[in-house]
C-alpha cells in the first residue's frame, strides 16, 4: 500500500511537470495559433541555466530559480522578436514561425551541446535530497516542491484567464485573431508576452526535472513529446487539460514500469504508444474545450 | 527518348566521378547521393503533398535494417530478400499511412515523430534480432551472380538508386497523381467537388514516398556494412525538412540543392564546428525561413530572372538607340 | 437526352442540425437542357440545399436520384465522376498551380492512365497529358481567359477567377452543373459574359441549378424558378409567374428592390 502511495507522490510529480512542458506550449499557441516544438529546448536551456547558477555559482535557490525564470522570460521574448515577428510582418503563410522555431530548435541545443559538452551536469533540487511524509503519503522534498509550484502556476493561470479583463483578452485572441484586434487587443503585445511566459513555464519544468535527470543537451526532445502527448491527451481547448493529461500519462508511465512485467527500455515507449492511441481514437483529449457562452 | 538519352548521360556522369575519387572522397560522395535522394522523396511528400511528417528517416532506417536481417537471420538469397524488405516498407508505410491521413498539420506531425521515435526504442530493445544499441555489424553485400559489387561498383548502384527515385518521382508530379497531390493541398473542398479522393490521395503520397526512403535505406545499409540505432536517432529527424526547406520546397532542384549545401557545408566548416554539423542547419533554416522563404532555389531564380530582365533591356536599347 | 424525364429528382429532401430544421420535405426536378433556378431570402435554406445536391453535405431525410441512381451514400469525390459538378461562391482556386493546372484538375475522374502507367513513363500516359493540356486550353478560351493560360492564379480578378472555377468545372464533364451565386461580386459586364456562358453550357444539354439572390439575373436565365423560405418550397414557376406568387412576395417584404428590379 505504502508502495502504491509513493508511487502516486512521484507519478503526480511527473504529471506536474509534463503538464507545465504542455501549458508552456498552449500559451503560445492558443492566442496566436503557433506551433512551438521548441518548449523542450527551451527547459533544457533553463536546466543549464540552473546548473550554472545553482550549481557552479551556489546562489541560493530562490535567487537562482527568480534569475533563471527572469532569463526565460528574456529568451522567449527574444526569440518572438527575431524569429517570429518579421515573419508576422511579411504576412508568411502559417507554416513559416513553425519551421523557424524548428531550426531554432536545433540552434538551442547545438549551442548547449558546444558551450557545455555532451555529459549531463547535476542540478540540485530546492529543498535538498530529502523525504517528507505527508500523512500516507511520502516522497522525496523535491516531488513535494514540484507538486506546490505547479499547483500555484496553473491556478494563477486559470485565474489570469478566468477573472481578469487581460487574461480575457488572451482568450478572446485565440478564439477570433482579428475580431479581438478590431476590439483594441494590441496583437504584437499578446504574442511577444504569450512567448516570454510560455519559455518561463516551459524554463520551470526544466529547472524542476533536472534534478532527477540532470541537464543534458539532448534532454529536450523526449520532454517535449511528453509534453506534447499530456496536451493530446488532455485536450488544447483548457488550460488544466495540460495538467489532467500530464498526470494520466505519468500514472500510466510508472504503474506500467513498476507493475508491468517488461524491461525498462520498453517503457521508454509507453508515452509514445499513448500519444497513438489518442491521436488515432480521440484527439480532441479528454477534456472538451469550453462552449461559447450565449 | 530525348529523356531517356538524358538520364543515360547523366549515369554516366555521375558514376564516371566514382571511379576517380579516393577512399574517403568516395564516402562523402556515396553519403552525398543518399542524401539527395530521400531529400528528392521527402519534397514530394512535404513540399508538393503539403504532409509535415517525421516518420520519413525511419523508413529510411526499417529498410536498412530489414534487409540486413532478412540476410543474416533469415539467410534470405538476395533477390528475394531485397522484395521482402521493399514488401514490408510498402505495408508498414501503409499501416502508418492509413490512421495519420485522417489528421492534419500538427498532429500528423506528432503521430509521425512518435513512430518514428517508437522504431529507435524498438531497435534498441531488439534484443538479438536488431543487435540492441549496438546495432548489426557483421554483415557485407552479398555476391551477385558470383560477384562482390564493391568500391566504385557499388556506388554505381547507388547513382542507379537516385535516378530511379528521380524519374518514378518526375514522372508522378508530371502527371493526374501529382496535380491531385497539389490540389488536395492546396484546396481539399475544391479537389474533392473535382472528384479527388482526398485520402486515398494522401495515404498513396505517404506510402510512396516512405517506401521509397525504405529503399534508399536498403541501398544504404551496406555503405557503412553496418547500422545502429543512433544512425537513425532524434538529431537526424529534421534534417530533411531542413535540406528541403533550405533549398528551396516544392522542387526537385531545390531538394537537390538543399542536400548538397547542408550536407556538404558542415563538412567543409568541420574545423571550426567540429561535429556539431546541426549548428549549420539550424542556423541556416531560420535565416532560408525568415529571408528566402523559396529557399536557395529562389536565389538561382531571381538571378535568371534579373539575366533575362537584363538580357531584355540590352534588346529595347538596340532597337531604339 | 429523354427530355421528359428528370435528370436530378429530389423528393422529401431535409437536414437537420440539432433542433434546427434548415431544409424541409423539398422536391425539385432538373431536366437535362434545363435552367432551374432556386431562390430565396438569407436563411432559406439554399446554401444547405446546394450542399446536399452536390454531395458535401449528407440529407438526414429524403432522397435525391440523379438518372436514375440514388445517391445516398455515395461519398464527396463520388459525385463529380458521376457528372455533378459544382462551383463554389467564394472562389477556390488551387493557389500553386497555373490556370490551365487547375482546369486539369478539373479532368481527375477522367483521366485514363493508371499509376503504374505513370511511373512506367508510357507513351499513353504523356499522350493523355497531353490531350488533356489541350482541352483545358479550350475550355479556358470558351470561358475567355486565352491570354491567362500559363497564369499564376493569383494574378486573376475576382470576376476571372469565376471563369476559372466555371472551366474547371467544365472539364469534369459534368451532366448537371452546380453554380453557387455565380453572379454575385461581378460587375455588369462580366454578368453578362456568365449569362452567355451558362446559357451556352445548357444548350449543350447539360442540366443547370442555379442559386442566386440576384433576382434580375434569373430572370433572363432560368426556365423554371424554385422559391425556398424557412427551409421549405413556397413556390416551383416560370420566372414571371413565380413573382406574382402571394407567398413570395410575403417572403420579400423586406426586399421589393429585388423584385422589383427584375
Amino acid at each position: 500500500m505504502n508502495d502504491l502511495l509513493e508511487l502516486l507522490v512521484s507519478a503526480t510529480a511527473s504529471g506536474c511537470v509534463y503538464g507545465l512542458v504542455a501549458l508552456g506550449y498552449l500559451l503560445i499557441t492558443r492566442p496566436t495559433g503557433i506551433v512551438n516544438f521548441a518548449v523542450g529546448e527551451w527547459a533544457m536551456l533553463a536546466a543549464f541555466g540552473a546548473y550554472v547558477a545553482l550549481s557552479r555559482m551556489e546562489m541560493p535557490y530562490p535567487v537562482g530559480m527568480a534569475l533563471v525564470l527572469v532569463l526565460m522570460l528574456a529568451i522567449g521574448w527574444l526569440t518572438e522578436r527575431l524569429t517570429v515577428r518579421p515573419l508576422v510582418e511579411k504576412g508568411a503563410p502559417p507554416l513559416a514561425p513553425v519551421l523557424s522555431l524548428l531550426g531554432m530548435l536545433v540552434v538551442f541545443r547545438e549551442s548547449v551541446s558546444i558551450g557545455f559538452g555532451a555529459d549531463p551536469q547535476p542540478v540540485p533540487p530546492a529543498l535538498g535530497f530529502g523525504r517528507f511524509e505527508f500523512g500516507p503519503l511520502a516522497g522525496a522534498y523535491q516531488s513535494f516542491f514540484i507538486i506546490a509550484i505547479t499547483g500555484l502556476v496553473f491556478t494563477g493561470v486559470w485565474y489570469f484567464f478566468e477573472r481578469t479583463l487581460t487574461g480575457k483578452s488572451f482568450e478572446a485572441v485565440a478564439i477570433d485573431r482579428r475580431a479581438a484586434a478590431l476590439m483594441g487587443v494590441r496583437l504584437g503585445r499578446v504574442t511577444a508576452a504569450s512567448f516570454a511566459v510560455g519559455a518561463a513555464v516551459a524554463g520551470l519544468a526544466g529547472m524542476l526535472v533536472s534534478p532527477n535527470v540532470s541537464a543534458h543537451y539532448m534532454m529536450g526532445m523526449p520532454l517535449a513529446v511528453q509534453g506534447f502527448t499530456a496536451l493530446v491527451i488532455g485536450g488544447v481547448g483548457r488550460v488544466e487539460g495540460a495538467l489532467l493529461g500530464g498526470l494520466v500519462l505519468a500514472l500510466v508511465e510508472q504503474f506500467t514500469v513498476r507493475y508491468a512485467p517488461i524491461p525498462a527500455g520498453l517503457a521508454m515507449g509507453v508515452p509514445l504508444v499513448l500519444l497513438i492511441v489518442f491521436l488515432l481514437v480521440r484527439p480532441t483529449g479528454l477534456l472538451k474545450a469550453r462552449e461559447a457562452r450565449a | 527518348m530525348k529523356s531517356l538519352v538524358r538520364y543515360i548521360v547523366a549515369a554516366l556522369v555521375l558514376s564516371g566521378v566514382a571511379f576517380v575519387l579516393g577512399s574517403y572522397q568516395t564516402d562523402v560522395y556515396r553519403k552525398l547521393l543518399l542524401w539527395i535522394t530521400l531529400a528528392l522523396s521527402y519534397n514530394f511528400l512535404f513540399g508538393i503533398c503539403g504532409q509535415v511528417a517525421f516518420s520519413h528517416f525511419a523508413f529510411y532506417g526499417i529498410g536498412a535494417y530489414s534487409v540486413v536481417i532478412f540476410i543474416t537471420q533469415l539467410a534470405l538469397p538476395l533477390p528475394l530478400a531485397v522484395l521482402a524488405t521493399v514488401a514490408l516498407c510498402v505495408a508498414l508505410a501503409l499501416v502508418v499511412a492509413i490512421p495519420a491521413t485522417r489528421l492534419a498539420g500538427f498532429y500528423l506531425a506528432l503521430a509521425t515523430l512518435a513512430f518514428a521515435q517508437l522504431f529507435i526504442v524498438v531497435l534498441n530493445e531488439g534484443g538479438t534480432v536488431t543487435g540492441g544499441t549496438g546495432g548489426l555489424t557483421n554483415y557485407r553485400l552479398p555476391d551477385i551472380f558470383g560477384v562482390a559489387v564493391t568500391g566504385p561498383w557499388y556506388t554505381v548502384a547507388i547513382v542507379l538508386l537516385l535516378l530511379g527515385t528521380f524519374a518514378m518521382l518526375w514522372r508522378l508530379e508530371r502527371s493526374w497523381f501529382g496535380r491531385a497531390c497539389r490540389a488536395v493541398r492546396d484546396n481539399p473542398d475544391a479537389a474533392v467537388a473535382m472528384g479527388v479522393d482526398a485520402r486515398l490521395t494522401k495515404v498513396l503520397a505517404y506510402t510512396i514516398t516512405s517506401a521509397l526512403a525504405g529503399l534508399a535505406g536498403m541501398v544504404y545499409a551496406f555503405v557503412d556494412n553496418t547500422v545502429n540505432p543512433a544512425i537513425f536517432s532524434q538529431e537526424s529527424v529534421f534534417q530533411l525538412l531542413f535540406m528541403v526547406i533550405v533549398g528551396g520546397a516544392g522542387r526537385p532542384a531545390g531538394a537537390i540543392i538543399g542536400a548538397t549545401v547542408l550536407y556538404l557545408l558542415p563538412l567543409v566548416l568541420s574545423p571550426i564546428i567540429g561535429h556539431h554539423h546541426a549548428l549549420v542547419f539550424g542556423l541556416f533554416m531560420v535565416l532560408v525561413v525568415i529571408f528566402q522563404p523559396r529557399g536557395l532555389i529562389g536565389l538561382w531564380d531571381r538571378f535568371i530572372s534579373g539575366r533575362q530582365h537584363r538580357q531584355a533591356q540590352v534588346q529595347l536599347r538596340k532597337a531604339h538607340p | 437526352m429523354t427530355a421528359h424525364n428528370p435528370l436530378l429528382t429530389v423528393r422529401g429532401l431535409g437536414r437537420r442540425f440539432g433542433g434546427l430544421h434548415a431544409v424541409t420535405d423539398l422536391d425539385l426536378d432538373v431536366h437535362a437542357g434545363e435552367i432551374l433556378g432556386v431562390i430565396g431570402p438569407n436563411g432559406a435554406g439554399k446554401s444547405t440545399t446546394f450542399s446536399m445536391i452536390a454531395g458535401a453535405l449528407a440529407p438526414t431525410s429524403g432522397e435525391i436520384v440523379f438518372d436514375g441512381q440514388p445517391m445516398a451514400g455515395v461519398p464527396s469525390h463520388g459525385f463529380a465522376p458521376r457528372g455533378i459538378v459544382r462551383t463554389f461562391q467564394h472562389n477556390k482556386p488551387f493557389e500553386s498551380m497555373s490556370v490551365r493546372e487547375n482546369v486539369m484538375v478539373g479532368m481527375h475522374s477522367r483521366m485514363p492512365s493508371s499509376l503504374w502507367q505513370i511511373l512506367a513513363g508510357t507513351g499513353s500516359s504523356a499522350r493523355a497529358e497531353r490531350e488533356a493540356a489541350a482541352k483545358a486550353d479550350s475550355l479556358v478560351d470558351f470561358v475567355g481567359l486565352s491570354e491567362f493560360r500559363d497564369a499564376d492564379v493569383a494574378t486573376l480578378s475576382f470576376g476571372q477567377g469565376r471563369l476559372l472555377e466555371i472551366a474547371r468545372a467544365l472539364a469534369a464533364e459534368p451532366r448537371l452543373m452546380l453554380f453557387d451565386e455565380p453572379a454575385a461580386g461581378l460587375t455588369a459586364s462580366e454578368c453578362h459574359r456568365l449569362e452567355q456562358i451558362v446559357l451556352s453550357i445548357a444548350k449543350r444539354g447539360i442540366a443547370v441549378l442555379l442559386i442566386e439572390h440576384d433576382m434580375r439575373f434569373l430572370m433572363s436565365l432560368a426556365d423554371r424558378v424554385a422559391v425556398l423560405n424557412f427551409g421549405r418550397k413556397i413556390a416551383d414557376d416560370t420566372a414571371a409567374k413565380v413573382q406574382q406568387h402571394p407567398e413570395v412576395v410575403e417572403a420579400y417584404l423586406g426586399n421589393l428592390k429585388d423584385l422589383q428590379n427584375a
